[in-house]
């Protein structure tokens, strides 16, 4: 071989070996994190076990009532009304889909079964505002580390819960702030290290990292849903039009059989 | 009428359910420990949110009337996911039902699957078994 074949061939190799590495699935582009995600609810009992929250003293008395209750079948209500999960307890105990959409400045996080479940993160580099108004998902802003989106999220109201099952949840009881890192930890799982930080509640920062799943193959949408529509039923006003009549459920959301 | 798709998870649902049963709340009414079987008749299908509910005519025996059950299942979110449509289950279908028994005796229970007469089973699940 002659020395410039010898070069193109080192050259096409050195080519080839970048495109490796930069083909490689380390290299995401924020839109392949677009679709719709199913969380591992496997994964979240797991956690409710081996990584509770780090209750204060007082705090865990509480939670551990909350327990008791449950097992007794009276189970306290976290989600005892209309109102999103919020933030962080949609990430953590939440058991449908969400689409993940990325638009220039922003990802928004659209959920399934209550309407009313959308996160926004701005990552147009906007800082956080000086006063801003509490809400249940906060004030989220974000920004790109290589494949990675790293989220701040402020302006949580202190009634969101930081909840561990739908019948175990304390409220936050104000100046929360919540960090993620956002990422592809393989082409179709999505990780969402949260680091929790409720000084009310919690002794410590808390870390815990939530799974998510896309099965793109399966072509998978969100399916409208709206809050305690299951406590309205079709019925006729009396023009003979369609409309929906109350018809609740038993006060603990299960079946009712009354009529 | 049935998606092929349908996914025969009972006893992986049986295992993880625990806060599974629902978006909402608590399985903490149902017993899941005891799961029974019961026959009949779909009267109504709530397609709705956060949880179908299925209202059953009980075949009657003995000359006692029949009874009216209620039996709830996830999301149609959920449930699409695991291959159902809403005429998966229609009024006028007879069926076995199995089923978690709510814990206060009433006619009701969380419905985990559910067997036809031509022997389908329809059954559901939070996860999508990786193929």
């Amino acid at each position: 071989m002659n020395m410039a074949m010898t070069k193109s061939v080192t050259f096409c190799g050195v080519v080839a070996l970048i495109a490796m590495v930069t083909l490689s699935p380390a290299g995401a582009a924020p839109s392949d994190f677009d679709g719709v995600w199913l969380p591992d609810v496997k994964d979240q009992h797991r956690q409710e076990k081996e990584n509770p929250p780090p209750w204060k003293a007082e705090i865990l008395a509480q939670v551990e009532h909350q327990i008791a209750e449950e097992k007794a079948g009276r189970p306290f209500l976290v989600l005892s009304h209309c109102l999103p999960h919020g933030m962080p307890t949609w990430m953590l105990i939440n058991h449908n889909a969400f689409e993940w959409l990325t638009t220039p400045g922003r990802v928004t996080m659209l959920g399934e079964v209550d309407g009313n479940r959308m996160r926004r993160i701005y990552t147009d580099g906007r800082p956080h505002p000086d006063d801003p108004d509490p809400t249940l998902h906060g004030h989220s802003i974000g920004h790109w580390e290589g494949d990675v989106l790293v989220v701040d999220t402020t302006a949580i109201v202190p009634q969101a819960y930081i909840a561990s099952s739908e019948a175990v949840g304390i409220p936050n009881d104000g100046d929360m702030h919540i960090v993620e890192r956002l990422y592809l930890a393989k082409p179709n799982v999505l990780n969402d290290e949260l680091e929790i930080t409720a000084p009310k509640v919690l002794t410590a920062p808390w870390k815990t990292t939530r799974i998510f799943r896309r099965y793109p193959e399966r072509h998978y949408e969100i399916i409208e849903g709206e809050c305690q529509q299951e406590d309205l039923v079709p019925a006729k006003d009396a023009y003979g039009n369609d409309i929906f009549v109350s018809h609740p459920q038993r006060p603990d959301g299960s079946v009712s059989t009354a009529k | 009428m049935v998606s092929p798709k349908i996914i025969l998870v009972a006893a992986s649902l049986l295992l993880g359910f625990g806060g599974v049963a629902a978006a909402h709340h608590s399985g903490a009414a149902y017993d899941t420990e005891h799961p029974r079987t019961m026959e009949g008749t779909v009267k109504t299908v709530n397609w709705t949110n956060p949880h179908i509910t299925f209202v059953i005519e009980a075949d009657a025996k003995d000359g006692a009337p029949a009874q009216t059950w209620v039996f709830e299942v996830s999301s149609p979110g959920v449930l699409t996911r695991s291959g159902w449509t809403k005429k998966s289950l229609q009024p006028g279908d007879h069926a076995t039902f199995h089923y978690a028994p709510l814990r206060d005796g009433s006619s009701g229970g969380f419905l985990m699957r559910v067997t036809l007469p031509n022997g389908q089973e329809l059954s559901f699940s939070l996860t999508p078994s990786d193929q």
